[in-house]
């Protein structure tokens, strides 16, 4: 007579290894199809892939994702000018001021900003400052990016200055330090790493969005950002390229849009490899 | 604390300038480029796009952005004053134009075509007219044998199966077309209320009506499905080789999609529409559907481009040169599934060149 | 710097951080109010889209949140098993001598969830939906179509349940790393106790899960609101479509995939920016109150731990 428990355990564990191996499987294939496809549009653009404006649709010619590229590394770094800052000093508000009310409520609202569809946020940006402004711009993208960035940003930040040790604090107030230089000069000194990957996960996550650009930068596909004037102009960037080209029937499209697919996962990738450096285990 | 705040600054301008660099280099010729920032219709964008791309060889200096959010964004945007220039399927509202009267230009830039096509096979050449299409897409002519097709196809053999019918599930452009030609063309069976983006299709009710998702669903929906009919894009039906039924113009002839037949709607249009860009072309939607005219394709629509007449400073020479472009190198570089407009609409077009000034401050 | 300075330079911060919320809250109310005294209660219940240029058209977002709550389900059932087996895996099957492979497995999770959407959608939209389209959905129409759910024919791969089935393979990991946080602080003692009964892996591991109740249904409810408020993939798999998800086989659509396509072009047809503002509205009450709920299950973990 066969051992009910153990054939039940069986079964259990084989069950258990594949649906587990079934979870990550789209992984393997996502990366795949992206790595072939996109790795051929690059190497069929060469260098023009990184510098041009994309080419007549449905024609021989690729053409590249230029601006789209230029235009996400712009709206990487006006994001991070505004929402890193903000960060930053909300965490440290955050954690010296602990009991505060304030503080309290400022915990809640971020960590439920984490759980606001990025989609609205761009709505937000798009009722509150591009109807104002009368046009599109990477400079309203980015402070869409920038809320959304926020809360990740400020939790792995908090997290950080939470875990120094109250003796450093301590040694810093004894030796005569004022609040302010024993939290930018100590804390955040020991809490360094930790805050590196707060702004690591931050710039990730904003790269990588796509819903809040929708109706904020304006998908300005031929024009080049040529310096910080052009944040208040109309842009582009890849995610946004990825989305509107994927919905059209042209090849050369299509295949720009697996193009910038693959440059995009590969930034992704390397800020992903850089935290798994500073940080063993990772939550995006 | 300091060091590293300089370092910091230090480091993002030093980024700034990379990246600026990067843009100033990858396009020379940016730095004393002229931007024209447009938005509106997405059936244009391809073409806007390619005309943005072409342009550039012969006026490296002109960058034109298009973002194609629909015609809707597009002229609320044009009225709004925030865009250099709207695309939109329709031209703007008499309405509107009034409002803004004098002060804009209207150009129809490329024309395109609906194809009613079938899949019954044995059957080419089906001919069909207004009557009959609004009869099947009502749901009360059922059958391919019906007395009412095999009128119009004598010397045909249709079989004896029910027609299959398959329309837009989205809201569309192409069925505002479709459903405006079978209201203008035979009013008493198609009534306004049926006109529309999203129309209450009748033949939905008999349970042999169908919706596709986009030109690519309906062509599915034909191809896969025997003895059905449909409404697609021109393109569409050219590239996935269905068969295109022949439509009675208003001059009684019938007539496949070519062209040279949707040029020759576009001319016979004009008659009944201003002879100056700055006119109201607020019924030109309606006049190039079931337009009059020999060899006319009923089925024909135009895109419209929404200029100003003023400009502040280089932008008005940008956008003359790109009106005077559009309609004469830029008709030789229309993408596949669009027509060029024919010469009449372009001597049309072109008198807006005149008209754009810069503003006075 | 004093004290008071210090404190005029990182309250500011703070409060701007905090406002962020408040002020979405409020320009979204803003926005809907209009909406919702129009059409009142007929904006959630009826099933009407029709635009009308120029003048009042018809709006109601029945279908749009139909098509949300039905792919969010789809995508929270389909995950909650894979995510649970990963815990089960990572935690009780793989260690046993394979620390590396572990990690190995953690790290692919994270890079799962760190993947932009737009990339899961376009695989989505090029190569899941169609392969899903010619296989999966034929054997489901052809097999099961006395079921209402597979009883239409599928036209293409873009349907609600394509949909349902990338959320879920979005979403997996999320809920995999709730309920793995909560799993691994189950106290030793608890563990030693039903391992010390002689259970085998499989009563063990009902045990475990057992304890960890509240955090799988946390990690459910987060899961929903992630899946819930999913735009841009979602967008290029769903088929945007306003047709009532009883069908899964049909497209459909969702309201964030309905705001991506129709919200930059609302301002010509009067209202319906309102209409799609309150439809942003009813997302973000979704958002939050599975965020909330999920916190307060977490808690509760805690607490028994």
């Amino acid at each position: 007579m066969p051992d009910w428990r153990r054939v039940k355990d069986r079964i259990f564990t084989v069950a258990t290894v594949l649906l587990a191996l079934l979870a990550v499987a789209p992984l393997f294939h996502i990366l795949a199809t992206v790595a072939i496809r996109g790795g051929s549009a690059i190497l069929r653009g060469g260098v023009s892939f990184f510098t041009d404006p994309p080419a007549y649709p449905g024609s021989e010619e690729l053409g590249g994702v230029g601006p789209a590229l230029l235009g996400t590394l712009w709206l990487g770094l006006a994001t991070s000018l505004i929402g890193v800052p903000l960060a930053l000093l909300t965490a440290v508000y955050m954690v010296e001021y602990r009991e505060s009310k304030l503080a309290r409520a400022t915990r809640v609202f971020t960590s439920s900003l984490l759980e606001v569809p990025t989609v609205l946020i761009g709505m937000l940006v798009f009722l509150v400052v591009v109807v104002p402004m009368g046009r599109y711009s990477l400079a309203a993208g980015s402070i869409a990016l920038a809320i959304v960035m926020l809360p990740y940003t400020v939790s792995y930040v908090e997290r950080a200055l939470d875990g120094v040790p109250r003796t450093y604090r301590e040694a810093g107030y004894s030796i005569g330090m004022t609040r302010a230089q024993v939290v930018f000069q100590v804390v955040m000194g020991i809490a360094s790493r930790g805050v590196a990957a707060g702004v690591l996960v931050g710039v990730a996550k904003v790269l990588s969005e796509t819903a809040p650009l929708l109706f904020t930068i304006g998908s300005a596909r031929g024009s080049y950002p040529t310096g910080p004037q052009s944040l208040l102009e109309p842009g582009d960037a890849l995610p946004l390229l990825i989305f509107q080209f994927a919905q059209t029937p042209y090849s050369n499209w299509q295949d720009l849009a697996w193009g910038s697919a693959l440059l995009l996962t590969l930034i992704i990738l390397v800020i992903f490899t850089l935290l798994r450096l500073l940080f063993r285990e990772v939550k995006l | 604390m300091l060091k590293r705040l300089a370092a910091l600054l230090l480091a993002v301008i030093a980024s700034m300038a990379l990246l600026s660099y990067a843009g100033q280099r990858w396009k020379p010729e940016v730095l004393d480029s002229v931007v024209l920032h447009g938005e509106g219709s997405s059936f244009l964008y391809p073409q806007v796009q390619a005309w943005s791309e072409d342009i550039r060889s012969s006026y490296p200096w002109l960058v034109i952005n298009y973002n194609p959010t629909g015609s809707g964004a597009g002229q609320s945007a044009f009225i709004k004053n925030v865009v250099d220039f709207a695309g939109s399927d329709p031209p703007l509202t008499g309405e509107a134009w009034a409002r803004l009267r004098g002060s804009v230009v209207q150009l129809p830039v490329v024309i395109g075509m609906v194809a009613v096509v079938y899949n019954v096979p044995g059957v080419e050449g089906l001919r069909l007219d207004a009557e009959v299409l609004a009869l099947i897409y009502r749901g009360e002519v059922e059958y391919w044998d019906d007395e009412a097709i095999a009128r119009l196809n004598p010397g045909i053999r249709l079989p004896n199966e029910r027609i299959i019918v398959v329309h837009r599930s989205d809201s569309s452009g192409t069925t505002q077309v479709f459903t405006l030609y079978l209201h203008k063309a035979a009013p008493d069976l198609w009534p306004q209320e049926l006109v529309g983006k999203s129309p209450d299709w009748p033949v939905d009710y008999t349970g042999r009506g169908i919706g596709g998702k986009g030109n690519q669903g309906v062509t599915e929906l034909v191809k896969k499905n025997l003895y059905s009919i449909g409404y697609v894009e021109y393109s569409y039906a050219v590239k996935e080789g269905l068969s295109i039924a022949l439509l009675e113009n208003r001059e009684g002839e019938y007539v496949a999609p070519s062209p040279e037949a949707a040029q020759e709607a576009a001319k016979n249009a004009l008659s009944n529409l201003p002879s100056s860009p700055d006119g109201d072309w607020s019924s030109g939607f309606d006049a190039v559907i079931y337009a009059p005219g020999r060899g006319s394709y009923p089925l024909t629509t135009w895109s419209f481009l929404l200029f100003y007449k003023e400009y502040p400073g280089p932008k008005a020479e940008a956008v003359r040169t790109f009106i005077e472009w559009i309609n004469t190198e830029g008709q030789k570089s229309v993408v596949g599934g669009y027509v060029p407009i024919p010469e009449e609409l372009r001597s049309i077009n072109l008198k807006a060149v005149e008209m754009i000034r810069v503003a006075e401050r | 710097m004093s004290e008071a300075k210090f404190k005029l330079l990182v309250a500011p911060p703070a409060i701007v951080s905090s406002a962020i919320l408040v002020l979405l809250f409020i320009v979204l109310l803003y926005y809907s109010l209009p909406a919702l005294g129009e059409y009142g209660l007929g904006l959630l219940a009826s099933p009407t889209w029709k635009p009308v240029e120029g003048a009042l058209g018809e709006y109601g977002l029945l279908i749009p949140l139909a098509g949300t709550l039905v792919s969010a389900i789809i995508a929270v059932l389909l995950a909650m098993p894979l995510a649970l087996a990963s815990v089960v895996f990572t935690e009780e099957i793989l260690p046993r001598g394979m620390p590396r492979w572990r990690e190995a497995f953690v790290a692919m999770i994270d890079v799962m969830t760190g993947l932009p959407t737009i990339v899961y959608g376009l695989w989505g939209a090029a190569v899941l939906a169609p392969l899903l389209g010619d296989t999966l959905y034929r054997w489901l129409y052809e097999g099961l179509s006395f079921i209402p759910l597979f009883s239409c024919q599928p036209v293409t791969g873009n349907t609600i349940l394509t949909a349902g089935i990338l959320l879920a393979i979005m979403i997996t990991p999320f809920i995999y790393v709730v309920v793995r946080e909560s799993y691994r602080q189950i106290p030793r003692t608890y563990r030693e106790a039903a391992l010390s009964l002689g259970t085998t892996r499989y009563e063990y591991a009902r045990i475990m899960m057992g304890m960890a109740r509240p955090a799988i249904l946390a990690g459910a409810l987060i899961g929903f609101g992630r899946a819930a408020g999913e735009t841009v993939a979602v967008a290029l798999v769903v088929g945007n479509t306003f047709n009532m998800p009883s069908c899964l086989l049909a497209p459909s659509y969702t309201v964030s995939s309905l705001i991506a396509n129709q919200f930059a072009n609302a301002q010509l047809y009067p209202l319906m920016l309102n209409v799609l503002v309150s439809g942003g509205l009813i997302l973000l009450l979704i958002g939050i109150a599975s965020n909330i709920l999920g916190i307060m299950y977490l808690r509760r973990v805690r607490y028994v731990a």
